[in-house]
């Protein structure tokens, strides 16, 4: 079912983009700016750099199983049976911390900033509503839809980043590594974490991009890279603005900075525009997961339409998006406790040895 | 079958993007508070929230005679109890996203302003854009009671003037919730904040008569900063020493000062530019900083006989004298934070800090206490003389006594 839809490198270079900053956009600076401080930026390119070598073990093991989703590959590297159960615990906790977890996020984001009255499950069922519409309707209309959309958020991004740039405090930076290089890397693994390692998921619909001219793995590089380098400008601006305590101490450091803009006196009070960007960053994250989920979880049962599962898992989605965190202390220990390790087995571990065994049956093959 | 299901499904899934209207606050459900002003009083807070009456902002055609903004006032013994107790009183809910300035009470910010500040910055309607005040003499309360001319809106008179003030005068400074935040959270730098005070009759400034003569009875005027330790006042600024700050910190934008000439008279230069840097250093062991503060100015207003102003050296010693007296203004704030009040507001611990972060470490415990006090700071000021407006030598000059 896979093989017939095709969406080209420039669409899929785009998801990635789209999914790399989804949530990030909204809560890395806080918590980067928590742990490393004024060095947050310095952290979060090492974290860049680090992301880019995982996501390169990500290409490699795409291009060893051409044509192959997660779940069919490791359908051929552990056989059926083993193969599809760990599959199934895969996806099953995925959903659980990935499209619920975002959906949380969002959902507390409007009720603490933006409609406090609202009952959270009203935002979400409506949210829920059009990411299901995204998935129900294929890859290759919300490829179309996220490749309509992307210069609006790049011009408002932009827009973001020149109209705040006037309240800037360079000195903010300083002093650099003043606690020298220890802070760094867990504020590095944290930026890995939520940037760079869930994008396995994206290996579940690498099969349905146009890979004529090979361009599906650099797709998957330059959307992860771009999707970083944005978030890096957010958290630099941040701490140059806020400085590094307050930043640490906002819940959301990147709408108070929208607060913040204020030019003459007539061009402010934009937050709730520039919100925009990440309501739309939010929505292709969400369409990801679960159309990757969908899918995943129609090879391991061996049905031959996914669509069938998206109205029950959208329903799941919901309830567990009111559940998953029962409040937002709970949320933020569990993303510095739970979601690090969590990020690391399956999105560094599996591919990694997904590779080694892939690799030592090449040699089996050969001798 | 089919198209009644899909019907009764269309229209639930309307009900729920009813959910829009859920939080919606309509504008004459409102009451738009734009300053908000706290006091103590016992172990309570009494909060007094000016809240503008849109009818009579609007209303170009004279109005009636009722005042453009109105005061609520409630005690309790938080903040936010005290706000939502207005209820009480206001026949609308208080919105807090266009407030402009926020007053403090000057005998609470010496108990300290710390509690209160959290609600301003934990709550979701407060922007972080308002500026924040400390009253000097009078109550919070008093200060939003009145009544000012030019300006319908008191709490937007208080928001201009300081703006401006800041821009073109120099001994006040624009301070928002995020700054201010940010120096408490700074070991090496302390907060302070602009002094507000009512000047003339204060009974008579309540009332509309205030505002209906030529004169006013009474005004709100801004003057000299205040020095925080913390979240508590230690003490006030006077307009040379806050002057002196801002150039410290690099905030003048614009003001005016003038020198005396050799005879009788004095040259006025308006400062059109300044920048400052600061750096700190170890020297020794011991912590040092250097101020370089360079202006640029033009000369505005010549009072005085026989300048030549023609020559080069004439403009030369108008510069010097600049400079000498704004080493003045510098040395004299200096002087009075590390003598009397021992708090340092400068961010001179936060230039050593920047500049030797390992050194800062050992200092960081007493900076104020052993530091702060014996710090050496050079001073460097460079004055230019740019411009001297639109006539060169002064009539004055040719005037027969």
């Amino acid at each position: 079912m896979l093989n017939k839809v095709k969406i080209s490198s420039r669409q899929f270079t785009i998801l990635t983009t789209l999914f790399t900053i989804g949530s990030a956009i909204l809560v890395v600076p806080s918590g980067i700016a928590a742990l490393a401080k004024q060095d947050a930026w310095i952290a979060a390119l090492a974290g860049l750099a680090a992301g880019v070598i995982i996501i390169s073990m990500h290409i490699l093991l795409a291009k060893q199983h051409p044509g192959k989703t997660l779940v069919e590959m490791l359908d051929t590297l552990l056989g059926k049976w083993l193969g599809r159960t760990v599959a199934l615990v895969f996806i099953a906790t995925l959903f659980l911390c990935g499209p619920s977890a975002v959906l949380n996020i969002l959902s507390n984001f409007l009720t603490t900033q933006m409609m406090p009255e609202t009952p959270i499950q009203s935002l979400n069922i409506l949210f829920a509503v059009i990411v299901l519409m995204g998935v129900y309707l294929g890859i290759e209309t919300f490829s179309r839809s996220a490749e309509l959309i992307f210069p609006w958020i790049a011009l408002l991004y932009i827009a973001f980043i020149v109209l705040v740039s006037f309240d800037v405090k360079p000195t903010n930076l300083l002093p650099v590594l003043e606690n020298g290089m220890r802070p760094i890397w867990p504020a590095a693994l944290s930026f890995v974490c939520t940037a760079f390692l869930p994008n396995i998921i994206l290996l579940m619909i690498i099969p349905s991009v146009d890979n004529r001219r090979n361009e599906a793995g650099r797709a998957l590089l330059i959307g992860g890279i771009i999707g970083s380098v944005v978030t890096i400008v957010i958290i630099t601006i941040t701490i140059m603005v806020f400085g590094p305590e307050f930043t640490a101490r906002s819940m959301y450091p990147t709408y108070a900075l929208a607060r913040k803009i204020s030019i003459g006196n007539f061009l402010q009070r934009l937050e709730a525009i520039m919100a925009t960007i990440w309501f739309i960053s939010l929505y292709f994250r969400m369409t990801i997961y679960m159309y990757a989920i969908s899918i995943a979880l129609a090879q391991i049962f061996n049905l031959k339409e996914y669509r069938p599962l998206v109205l029950p898992l959208g329903m799941l989605l919901v309830v567990m998006s009111v559940i998953v965190y029962p409040n937002i202390t709970y949320q933020n220990s569990w993303d510095t406790r739970t979601w690090i390790p969590y990020t690391l087995v399956i999105g560094f571990i599996l591919p990694l040895l997904m590779l080694c065994l892939s690799g030592f049956r090449n040699l089996n093959k050969q001798g | 079958m089919i198209r009644r299901a899909s019907c009764i499904l269309l229209i639930l899934v309307l009900i729920v993007s009813l959910t829009g209207c859920w939080s919606r606050h309509e504008l004459n459900e409102l009451a738009i508070a734009v300053g908000a002003g706290v006091d103590k009083k016992g172990d309570k807070y009494r909060l007094s929230i000016q809240v503008v009456d849109p009818g009579e902002v609007a209303s170009k055609r004279g109005g009636t005679a009722a005042s453009p903004v109105t005061l609520f006032t409630a005690e309790a013994e938080t903040i936010f109890e005290a706000a939502r107790k207005m209820t009480r009183t206001a026949p609308r809910k208080i919105y807090f996203s266009h407030l402009r300035m926020f007053v403090i009470d000057e005998a609470l910010a010496k108990e300290g302003i710390g509690p209160v500040l959290d609600f301003l910055s934990r709550d979701h309607e407060f922007r972080t854009d308002f500026y924040i005040v400390v009253t000097k003499g009078s109550k919070a309360e008093e200060v939003l009671k009145i009544m000012t001319p030019l300006e319908d809106i008191p709490s937007n008179k208080l928001y201009f003037s300081l703006e401006s003030s800041e821009k073109n005068w120099s001994p006040s400074l624009t301070v928002t919730l995020d700054e201010l935040i940010q120096n408490f959270t700074l070991k090496g730098k302390q907060p302070v904040l602009t002094g507000l005070m009512i000047t003339g009759n204060k009974k008579l400034g309540k009332t509309k008569r205030n505002i209906e003569n030529i004169e006013t009875y009474s005004r709100l005027q801004y003057s000299g900063l205040a020095a925080f330790k913390g979240d508590k006042l230690q003490g006030w600024l006077n307009d040379n020493q806050s002057r002196g700050y801002n150039y410290i910190l690099g905030l003048v934008q614009g003001s005016v000062g003038h020198v005396p000439c050799d005879g009788e008279g004095k040259v006025v230069t308006e400062i059109i530019r300044t920048k400052t840097n600061m750096k700190g250093r170890i020297h020794q062991g011991q912590p040092a900083i250097d101020i370089s503060v360079n202006i640029e100015g033009n000369v505005a207003e010549v009072s005085c006989r026989d300048l030549d102003l023609t020559k080069q050296s004439t403009l030369t010693e108008i510069e010097k004298k600049s400079e000498q007296k704004i080493k003045g203004f510098i040395e004299s704030v200096i002087g009075k934070m590390q003598k009397e009040f021992k708090v340092d507001i400068f961010g001179f611990g936060e230039a050593i800090r920047r500049a030797h972060p390992a050194a800062w470490k050992s200092m960081k415990e007493d900076w104020e206490e052993r530091y702060f006090p014996e710090l050496p700071v050079t001073i460097k000021v460079d004055f230019k003389i740019r411009r001297l407006g639109t006539v060169s030598n002064s009539f004055l000059n040719e005037l027969e006594e």
